[in-house]
């Protein structure tokens, strides 16, 4: 379905604003006087895999289009059937102006 | 689906372009970052002084940094455009969303026609029943020339059974000449266009 691509797409967008938070901790950890090792060991290591993540995906999706790509625009489209079923729904509802309101519902 | 296509050239150019791209941002983003970890080493004093050092430093962490977000901001910028050429070029997917959008489409459009038609049924036989109990009451009397809807339907019965009796000729003349016209009369009741005033109790 497309919507899964489109969603990878969107953790990967996801995955780049990690990346700067990352980037971000990692020197504001710096400028202090004393360092947490193991705080600026998890922060790299994250922003690294996110690095990674973020080139994998994206690279695997464009391989994908070059693959499945073509030059021509699609020509498909879904106006039959929206018409069909929009006329359907005219049909109810001049059914329901013909019958008229129901007896006994009280006006306001 | 390793087959080797001929793309037309403005979407080989496009796609080598997102590939250069992507690797230019990864590139600076990872460049940038180890080069500012690097200047934050302190050394020894060199040439310059040491105010001066430091301002050159922190002037080339400025830079370093405003190009590690330029370079987050563009990556965002090829989502956006991957996005953008997935919708628009990739055929299974969209194949796939036309179809399952039209069958959406018709299953509703089956659903409310069902239901219009079991309502037609309905109310055709209640408004049967209703035509027969009134014009078979004294209130129907007045107007012999419209026919109910049940009566039409005895009668065209007893025109397809083989008529019996004498003036059997005068009775084919009729028999032509009347159902024709008793039909058309029901129908006259069912639009609710007759011209007999239907009394309310």
């Amino acid at each position: 379905m497309a919507n899964e691509r489109l969603r990878a797409l969107e953790e990967v967008e996801k995955e780049v604003g990690v990346v700067l938070q990352c980037a971000g901790n990692v020197l504001l950890e710096l400028s202090k006087d004393k360092h947490n090792a193991s705080f600026l060991d998890r922060q790299l290591a994250q922003f690294l895999s996110s690095v990674n993540r973020i080139e994998s995906e994206l690279s695997g999706q464009i391989r994908y289009l070059t693959q499945v790509a073509t030059g021509q625009p699609h020509e498909g489209s879904t106006y039959s059937a929206r018409k069909d079923c929009q006329m359907a729904l005219n049909r109810a509802e001049y059914a329901k102006v013909k019958l008229g309101p129901p007896p006994g519902r009280p006006t306001s | 689906m390793t087959t080797p296509r001929a793309l037309p050239q403005s979407k080989e150019t496009l796609l080598q372009n997102y590939n250069k791209r992507l690797k230019d941002d990864v590139r600076s983003i990872v460049d940038n970052f180890s080069e500012i970890i690097k200047t934050a080493k302190i050394e020894d004093e060199t040439q310059v002084s040491r105010a001066t050092q430091g301002e050159q430093d922190h002037y080339e962490m400025h830079v370093r940094a405003a190009n590690i977000v330029r370079a987050g901001e563009s990556l965002m910028k090829l989502v956006s455009d991957l996005k953008q050429f997935l919708i628009l070029n990739d055929f299974p997917s969209v194949n796939d969303a036309i179809t399952l959008q039209n069958q959406q489409l018709r299953s509703l459009q089956d659903e409310c026609d069902k239901k219009l038609t079991s309502l037609r049924d309905e109310i055709a036989v209640d408004l049967y029943e209703l035509e027969e109990e009134y014009y078979s009451s004294s209130y129907s009397l007045s107007d012999t020339t419209d026919l109910p809807l049940c009566e039409a339907y005895r009668r065209r019965d007893s025109w397809a059974s083989p008529g019996t009796g004498p003036g059997s000729a005068q009775g084919d003349g009729d028999e032509h000449d009347g159902p024709p016209s008793h039909e058309t009369k029901p129908q006259h009741h069912l639009n609710g266009h007759g011209t007999t005033p239907i009394e309310k109790p």
